[in-house]
């Protein structure tokens, strides 16, 4: 089972640790069959049938041949049972792409309590634990922004994305995240596991690009306890993680209600958004199970869009 | 400057009290810093506005915490002193112990008081004179006056007296001694003589007086008497404030000789009473044993009561009218008396004319007829001084006829000729059962048995007076014991015979009972003057102030007759007075006295308690107390700044309060922590279960080692040779350890080695007394010759053994037990081979079938002593290596093979006694046995 708080410390770090401990959740669910949809151009053989005829091994239907079709895809011994000509069709299959992107801005890194896991431990083992469904079913995946940004199946795949990202984060790296330009493939899958505390303005190249390429998905906001509580009080300097960013305050208790209602509008317009895009929304607390969050994943990423 | 009960060394630095408002003011106007925190949402924070923009004060109650803590500190620089001394007047400072028995109970709180003073002078450079009242007022000179430091050495020498303090007469000399003015401390014992407001006024007149004294006077006894079978003692107090119990103690020889506590008693004072009469309540047997009784607590001599005649073994003497003849015991008027007095009372066999110088307190005489002229003179002195004579009838008395015309006066009662007896002329028809005994006669609540029968019995004549004179009837109302009283003395009859002729009253318990009881009454009423005036007493033993019986020394003889009336003094001590065979018990209470607090003192007169709370310095605790606060203040600075939550933060902030917590304990216990020492406890429990070898610490670091080391070697050839298996050897302090925990000691002896203590002393007495060994090892094999005190540590050795209890002393004869209890040893060499080895001096060798058999007593030698430091011979490293070499070769591999085997057969010896020495008689028993 998993227990958040003692982990941190008793487990293998980096990135044996991490691969471990999402195969770890993602071991008790079945097989992700994800739904292949909209997927014209970027079609790569795999094991899912589309439920219509398209590249493929299994039989799908026989058709009557119409006028155009080549003549090599006559079906001749269908044919010879009658004065039409048939065509064989096959099921098409195809392995879908989901592109995930951990942001591994300094503001990830924050956490209250130094026994629970920070935000970016948190987002890069939700994202790995996804990963490992997919790969298991055959999918491709796709860290952005990393070595691993192509998209692959397979162990390898896996291998990589837990090297990147149970990888020690960079010494510089922006104070708040926004996703990288990668090109993402038609109609492939996004996920985006950050806190989206940063500009919301960051997210809109990529977003843009998404809405382009047909790609739909899913924003996934990890935030700390006290992010969302705001338990703070006294006279405080509060602080980017960078230091970049400062504001001074004589009672931090005061400012709690404006606080938490400054969030849920940040939450109310990542929603918005989110609708607009044909996209959907989790809010994540590192102090809830991973558990939770990572079966609405599967959920979100395997429905029908 | 001082405040109630506290002192200030600087008072000025209190001004900086003053200063505490404006700290107040100043730590009011400045907020506590704001505390830095990374949070990342702090881009949703930007552009909000602070509703509460007043700048955050401190907490009233953190304010308070550091006004607390200055204030703390501030005190406490101003060096605070709890029960300071009182500042002296200057001048000479008189110190007066009352000095008699009665300051015994506290004498060392006493002796505190008075060296606090003396220190307290002797600081101030006065000087002064301690005078002890119980001496008598010195004929010529003044007050001896001297610098205080010199009386504070001087000190160890005032000791209790065991008699009360003449204050008229001090106060007589006081108010004519050229003194000139003084300050006096007088320390009270709270019992009065009538002297102390004179004495009080002298010193009044002389300058300023402090009278301290103790929270309760000490108690005293006065001799014991007997009463209704009990031994009664009366306690006496000074006053009569409260309920206060009160324990007796009576103690005596057992039957092995040793003294010990036969019988105890509590009792409690009234309210409003200042006496009380406790009964003591044990066997005759013990109560004839009883040397003193004394006060469970607070000994002094006046708490102690030596037991004279008055409740001792009485001294009965029998006399018979006939002699019995060879083999016949049971027909002997005698016999049955002997068996019934013996185990209570000491029975001397006399001709009659005899009898009396031996000084008898009961007289019985059995069935004697007619009584001559000179010894019924001699008698009856005797009865009317206190004597008990006792007679039973019989066929000799019958015919005799004693007092059957006229009366005897040395028969109780006029008798009827004949007698009567079954079949008789006054004819029975049956032999007569007793009746109860009367109520208040002295045989009153003694059951009657049923068997008891009277078949004869001479016969009272019906005179008016004889109803008083019955003690104990039959069934028909005839008396059967008749009693007058003579004098102080008494007269008893018993009407049938003190053999089983006539009753078989002799043969039943009865008879016993009937006679201790009468023996209790005999006597009973002490030396009286006459008897103790004329002559000249010697004291035997005297008392102490602690009512510690001494070996007197420069006492003269006393005339009788001041024995009998005055009080102890200086030249009549308390204690057990000779004269010839004759012993008086001098007591320091006589009978009715009674204890009277002290009154009559002047108002002038500053009284004080004697325990006076000791002067202690508040300073380091008010400084251990504001760095405690400022911890406290660090603490509650975080918590409200809120940093006390984050990681960092909270670790320095632990660090920094328990840095000041920790200095502010370490401040506090540097200065009055007392180390409480748990260790020997468990010390105890280590040397009582297992047994361990035990070693005197010198203080020399050297020697310890080497003794514990030659221990330990010993320790481990025990456990690997014999049942015996010792625990890890220990070191003991003699001052301090506990050492009747262990079986054998073994005490190297070093030159600069101080002798024990008075307790430690005691201790290695008791230790040698009951069973355990002392191994002395003086190092040096014995070259200053046996036992000489020509070596540094032979003279060391002397001076340690001058203070114990070590018994006569021989070389290990060749029989010793000690040469076999194990190994065969004819020789007990150590590192050297030299020496010889002492042991207790065995009683002379009687020749026993021809044989020298020794009646070695059933101890063990208390004391092994010898030169050939045997702890170096033992000595093993951790390894098991022996630690020093022994001789040379082969030959010295030999040597301390030998010593070991010595150290083997020694703790033998210590453990099993004399077992080996029986040991030898089985062959000769076995032998005797087969015949």
């Amino acid at each position: 089972m998993i227990e958040p708080r003692r982990r941190g410390r008793e487990k293998p770090q980096g990135a044996v640790g991490l691969r471990r401990d999402a195969e770890k959740i993602a071991g008790a669910l079945p097989p992700l069959l994800a739904e292949a949809e909209f997927l014209a151009g970027n079609v790569a053989m795999g094991v899912h049938g589309r439920r219509r005829a398209g590249h493929g091994e299994n039989f799908w239907q026989y058709r009557q041949a119409v006028p155009g079709d080549a003549r090599s895809m006559v079906d001749w011994r269908r044919s010879g049972k009658s004065d039409l000509q048939f065509i064989r069709e096959m099921e098409w299959e195809a392995a879908q792409t989901v592109c995930f992107w951990v942001d591994g801005a300094q503001s990830m890194d924050y956490r209250s309590d130094p026994g629970a896991r920070s935000k970016r431990e948190r987002a890069a083992l939700l994202a790995l634990a996804l990963s490992v469904l997919l790969i298991k079913a055959g999918e491709r995946v796709a860290l952005m922004g990393s070595a691993a940004a192509q998209p692959r199946s397979g162990r390898a795949q896996l291998n990589r994305l837990a090297m990147e990202l149970g990888a020690e984060p960079a010494d510089e790296r922006p104070e708040y995240g926004a996703p990288p330009p990668d090109r993402m493939p038609k109609g492939a899958r996004a996920v985006f596991l950050s806190d989206f505390l940063g500009d919301p303005e960051a997210l809109t190249p990529a977003l843009a690009q998404a809405a382009d390429r047909g790609v739909q998905g899913v924003f996934v906001q990890v935030l700390d306890e006290s992010e969302e509580v705001f338990p703070f009080d006294g006279r405080v300097i509060f602080q980017s993680m960078g230091g970049g960013t400062e504001f001074e305050t004589q009672r931090a208790r005061a400012l709690r209600e404006a606080y938490v209602r400054r969030l849920a509008e940040r939450r109310a317009y990542l929603q918005d958004l989110a609708r607009r895009l044909g996209w959907r929304c989790l809010f994540h607390r590192t102090s809830q199970s991973p558990r939770a969050a990572l079966l609405w994943l599967y959920m979100a990423v395997g429905e029908r869009a | 400057m001082s405040i109630g009960p506290v002192a200030f060394l600087a008072p000025w630095l209190l001004l900086g009290l003053a200063a505490l408002p404006i700290l107040w003011w100043l730590l009011r106007a400045v907020p506590p810093a704001p505390a830095r925190r990374a949070f990342p949402g702090v881009r949703l924070l930007l552009g909000l506005d602070d509703p509460e923009r007043m700048p955050e004060r401190t907490p009233w109650w953190l304010l308070a915490l550091r006004m607390l803590a200055l204030a703390a500190a501030i005190i406490a620089f101003a060096g605070p002193v709890l029960n300071p001394r009182a500042e002296g007047r200057g001048g000479p400072l008189l110190v007066l112990l009352d000095g008699g028995w009665a300051d015994a109970p506290g004498w060392n709180a006493r002796m505190d008081r008075v060296a606090a003073a003396l220190e307290d002078a002797s600081r101030e450079g006065r000087t002064a004179a301690v005078l002890s009242l119980a001496a008598a007022p010195p004929a010529e000179g003044g007050i001896p006056w001297r610098a205080a430091s010199e009386w504070q050495g001087r000190l160890a020498g005032f000791a209790p007296q065991p008699w009360a303090p003449d204050r008229g007469a001090w106060a007589a000399w006081i108010a004519g001694a050229q003194a000139g003015d003084f300050e006096t401390l007088w320390l009270g014992d709270g019992i009065g003589d009538g002297g102390e407001g004179a004495l009080a006024e002298a010193l009044l007149a002389r300058g300023p007086v402090t009278l301290a004294r103790a929270g309760r006077s000490a108690l005293a006894l006065t001799p014991p008497w007997l009463e209704e079978g009990a031994l009664r003692v009366r306690a006496l107090r000074a006053g009569v404030a409260g309920a206060v119990p009160v324990g007796i103690l009576a103690i005596g020889p057992d039957p092995n000789g040793i003294e010990r506590v036969l019988g105890s008693a509590t009792a409690e004072f009234g309210a409003g009473a200042d006496s009380v009469d406790v009964p003591v309540a044990m066997p005759i047997e013990l109560r004839n044993r009883v040397m003193r009784l004394q006060l469970a607590e607070g000994a002094s001599a006046g708490g102690v009561v030596l037991a004279d005649d008055a409740v001792r073994r009485r001294k009965v003497g029998l006399v018979s009218g006939r002699a019995g003849g060879e083999g016949q015991d049971l027909v002997d008027p005698l016999h049955y008396l002997r068996k019934a007095l013996e185990p209570f009372a000491e029975v001397v066999e006399a001709p009659l004319g005899e009898m009396l110088n031996t000084a008898p307190d009961m007289l019985i005489l059995a069935d004697v007829g007619a009584i001559g002229e000179a010894e019924r003179a001699l008698l009856m002195p005797w009865i009317e001084a206190g004597g008990l004579l006792v007679r039973f009838a019989g066929p000799r008395l019958a015919a005799s006829g004693a007092g059957q015309l006229e009366p005897d006066p040395l028969l109780p009662v006029r008798l009827r000729a004949g007698g009567r007896s079954v079949g008789g002329a006054m004819s029975w028809g049956a032999p007569r059962k007793l009746r109860p005994f009367p109520e208040g006669g002295p045989f009153a609540g003694l059951p009657v048995p049923e068997d008891v029968d009277i078949s004869a019995q001479v016969v009272a004549q019906p005179d008016p007076d004889l109803p008083e004179r019955v003690m104990a009837s039959l069934e028909d109302g005839t008396p059967l014991v008749t009693g007058r009283a003579i004098g102080d003395g008494r007269l008893v009859l018993f009407h049938v015979t003190a053999n089983a002729d006539w009753s078989n009253l002799p043969l039943s318990g009865l008879f016993v009972q009937m006679l201790e009881r009468l023996a209790q009454s005999a006597g009973g009423l002490g030396p009286a003057p006459e008897a103790v005036e004329g002559g000249i007493w010697t004291p035997l033993q005297v008392m102490n102030g602690f009512g510690e019986l001494e070996t007197p020394s420069l006492v003269s003889g006393i005339e009788g007759a001041a024995l009998a009336e005055d009080r102890p003094s200086a030249e009549m001590p308390p204690g057990i007075y000779g004269s010839g065979e004759r012993r008086v018990a001098l007591n320091v209470m006589r009978r009715d006295d009674r204890l009277a607090p002290m009154a009559g003192l002047p108002d002038a007169l500053v009284q004080e308690a004697l325990d006076r709370p000791a002067e202690r310095r508040l300073g380091p605790w008010l400084l251990a107390l504001a760095l405690v606060l400022l911890a406290a203040d660090v603490l509650a600075t975080l918590r409200i700044s809120g940093r006390l939550g984050s990681g960092g933060a909270r670790a320095v902030a632990r660090g920094a309060a328990l840095v000041l917590l920790a200095a502010g304990l370490a401040g506090a216990a540097g200065t009055a922590a007392r180390a409480q020492d748990t260790s020997s406890e468990a010390a105890a429990l280590y040397a009582a279960n297992r047994t361990v070898l035990a070693y005197v610490k010198t203080g020399n670091s050297r020697v310890d080692a080497v003794s514990e080391a030659g221990l330990r070697g010993l320790s481990r050839a025990l456990f690997d040779r014999t049942a015996v298996e010792p625990a890890e050897p220990v070191g003991v302090d003699l001052e301090r350890d506990e050492i009747a925990l262990y079986p054998f000691l073994y005490w190297p002896v070093t030159e600069g080695q101080a002798a024990p203590s008075d307790a430690a002393a005691a201790r290695l007495n008791d230790f040698l007394r009951f069973g355990g060994m002392i191994l002395f090892d003086t190092r040096d094999a014995d070259l200053g010759g046996s036992l000489g005190g020509t070596t540094p540590n032979g003279r060391a050795l002397q001076r340690i053994a001058s203070r114990l209890d070590v018994p006569p002393l021989e070389p290990v004869p060749l029989d010793h037990v000690l040469t076999r209890t194990f190994y065969l040893l004819q020789d007990f060499p150590g590192r050297w081979d030299a020496s010889t080895v002492w042991v207790e001096a065995a009683p002379a060798a009687e020749e026993v079938e021809g044989m020298p058999f020794r009646n070695l007593n059933d101890g063990v030698t208390p004391v092994v002593i010898g030169g050939n430091d045997w702890a170096s011979a033992w000595a093993m490293q951790e390894n098991g290596q022996p630690m020093y070499p022994v001789g040379r070769g082969i030959a010295g591999e030999r040597q301390r093979e030998m010593a070991i085997r010595f150290g083997v057969n020694l703790i033998m010896h210590v453990m099993t006694g004399n077992y080996k020495s029986d040991q030898v008689h089985v062959p000769a028993l076995l032998d005797r046995l087969g015949q």
